[in-house]
């Protein structure tokens, strides 16, 4: 078993000149730069922070529950996102049909838009339109409520899963689909029995991206939810809050906290979800 | 059995135009083609992966056209294969087990092993059982597909140039393996291929494809010998074509080829018409001598030529001679023969062909 960060597996390496030494280099020399300084960037907040910033953090009742609410809306977006990006690039890389190219350029309008524009709209939406305000009456209540975090997360972050899994499936052959039709499936099964397993490496990559988009938007839950800590501030808001307060220590110490979740959370995922079997 | 009447199908500008065959039960078919020629699509479209614009499939007497893939009782090995890389060598060949109806499974088993144990004994992939499928080699991939097909006991099996992406040495084994499995198993089999070898080797029947036609089918012998066009005969390695003005004469035909040889042939069954014709002589069906063979037949042909050309392939040795500045023939001797009698470039020889081994075919 390998999988990508303890791999065993051997790439072929042909015998190379000075030349091809050179090329490597410079292509390893990009790598290295942009990681040694985005490391460097972390270490000089750390250099610059004390054992007390963090503590103080940890302490804070609005912290920890800022934290709480950015790790259990992220986990429910994520699951969401994934509960469309898996048919939706299932269909969008299987099926042909009249738009086909229209609706692929709309799925990929909040990957450009600027979060804070969904806010502003997700706004309009639910308190200037008849339907939205029927909703916002009597299905459920998004605005200013932990449920509106969700879907302002949902809407910025599954563009990025759709576009992931629709790769995965591009990639994979029909061809495996239509031997398990031949074998006794029906074209769902095959879909689940086949298909979708083949894929499980795309949809963990579709899930990170989904994730680690979700957990770092602020800007349209400002406008959409509001910034209450304790309430609807998730960690990036509350960071914000303490920046504009001018208790920067604190502020880098809670994203250095949340840097450091993420990295432990995105390693596991990896390990488990992309080891090759 | 397996019966395609008048078969349509069109995808992007290609086409299977009115495609009819037969394939009896517990016949091994190869469908020979080129690259292009739409062998994958007829083999996609009986499986019903294709749905097809007009005709009719039936398998064993049963109208088919309409069914889904997995109602047909067919047993897929595509060209290369589609094994579920996400699942064992065991888990692969059981796939299709566990998705046949409950009653069915039990007709599967036999003397209570589980199908597809007992299938992968008899493919020769029971060591195999618990790696995984990236690790396999192709000879490998390719009896674990096989397996798979078979163990679901379908119908019919269709095979999509199965052996194509093996060396020649993994190729002959598995085409003898292929043949024996059929034989026990009484399977009716269509074998999709471009390798002229691996049809005589497997065909007890052929069809040859073009263009989304099928041009001929036959038996391996009546395809090499009596091609109903140019097109097969080339299919087939005629090894030597003329362009001739055919005018009859009772029983016989005689040939003016262009370049100016002259042929006796026998009359064929149809008769081709007089006037322009296309002429098939086998470089095997061809005698060559360093002299004018003794009582030979007064309408055997005989021509004077000079040697080009001797290309030693082994078990047979292929000769090239001019019979003027525009003819030249293609003689294949065998080994034996040639050892007796050497041939040296720029020899003078004689060949003799006799009136029922010239293939006339219409233009």
């Amino acid at each position: 078993m390998s999988h990508p960060l303890l791999s065993e597996t051997r790439t072929a390496s042909p015998v190379i000149g000075i030349r091809g030494r050179l090329f490597a280099a410079s292509m390893l020399g990009f790598v290295a730069l942009f990681v040694v300084g985005l490391v460097g960037l972390f270490a000089a907040d750390i250099s610059y922070l004390d054992a007390d910033a963090f503590s103080r953090v940890l302490r804070s009742e609005d912290f920890r529950s800022a934290i709480w609410l950015s790790i259990w809306t992220t986990v429910v977006t994520t699951a969401i996102g994934l509960l469309f990006a898996i048919p939706m690039g299932y269909a969008l890389s299987r099926y042909r049909f009249p738009g086909h190219a229209l609706v692929d350029s709309i799925i990929d309008l909040p990957i450009i838009l600027p979060p804070l524009v969904l806010g502003l709209s997700l706004l309009v939406f639910f308190f200037q339109t008849f339907v939205g305000r029927w909703i916002h009456s009597n299905v459920i209540e998004f605005a200013l409520q932990p449920q509106g975090i969700v879907l302002c997360q949902f809407l910025v972050s599954a563009s990025f899963g759709i576009r992931a899994i629709k790769l995965t499936f591009d990639g994979i052959d029909p061809r495996f689909e239509h031997v398990a039709m031949t074998l006794g499936c029906t074209r769902g099964g095959a879909f689940f029995r086949v298909a979708l397993p083949m894929a499980r490496r795309g949809i963990v990559v579709g899930g990170i991206l989904i994730w680690t988009r979700a957990v770092g938007i602020y800007a349209p839950l400002q406008i959409f939810v509001g910034d209450v800590p304790g309430e609807t501030a998730v960690l990036p808001t509350a960071i914000f809050l303490e920046t504009s307060t001018g208790d920067i220590e604190v502020a880098l110490a809670a994203a250095l906290l949340m840097l450091a979740m993420a990295t432990v959370a995105l390693v596991i995922v990896r390990v488990v979800g992309l080891a090759q079997r | 059995m397996i019966r395609i009447q008048n078969l349509n199908y069109a995808v992007g500008n290609f086409a299977l135009q009115d495609v009819s065959l037969h394939v009896e039960p517990g016949e091994y078919f190869v469908l020979l083609g080129a690259t292009g020629s739409g062998k994958t699509l007829l083999i996609e479209s009986l499986c019903g992966l294709n749905r097809i614009d007009s005709g009719r499939i039936s398998i064993d007497g049963v109208d088919v056209t309409a069914v889904e893939p997995r109602r047909r009782g067919i047993g897929y090995v595509p060209q290369d294969y589609a094994l579920f890389s996400h699942k064992t060598v065991r888990e692969n060949v059981r796939f299709g087990v566990k998705l046949q109806p409950s009653a069915d499974r039990e007709r599967l088993s036999i003397d209570d092993d589980p199908p597809e144990k007992t299938v992968m004994e008899m493919v020769g992939v029971s060591h195999l059982a618990k790696r995984s499928i990236r690790g396999l080699s192709g000879g490998e991939r390719q009896r674990v597909a096989l397996a798979r097909a078979l163990a679901i006991r379908p119908r019919v099996l269709l095979l999509d140039e199965p052996v194509s992406a093996l060396d020649e040495q993994t190729r002959d084994t598995i085409c003898r393996e292929l043949k024996r499995l059929q034989r026990d198993s009484h399977t009716t089999t269509v074998h999709v291929c471009h390798n002229f070898a691996e049809m005589l080797t497997l065909a007890d029947r052929v069809g040859i494809i073009d263009s989304g036609r099928i041009l001929q089918t036959g038996t391996p012998q009546e395809i090499l010998q009596r091609p109903v066009s140019a097109r097969v005969a080339q299919f087939v390695r005629a090894g030597n074509l003329l362009t001739a003005n055919a005018k009859s004469a009772g029983r016989r035909v005689e040939l003016t080829c262009d370049g100016g040889l002259r042929l006796t042939a026998a009359v064929a069954d149809p008769p081709a018409p007089d006037g322009k014709v296309t002429v098939m002589l086998r470089p095997e069906n061809i005698q060559l001598g360093a002299a004018v063979p003794e009582n030979v037949a007064a309408d055997t042909t005989v021509i004077e030529a000079a040697v080009r050309d001797v290309l030693d392939f082994g078990p047979t040795v292929k000769v090239t001679v001019a019979v003027d500045a525009t003819v030249e023939l293609h003689v294949s001797l065998g080994k034996k023969e040639y050892n007796i009698h050497p041939i040296n470039t720029g020899e003078h020889v004689f060949l003799t062909v006799a009136p029922e081994d010239v293939h006339v075919m219409p233009q």
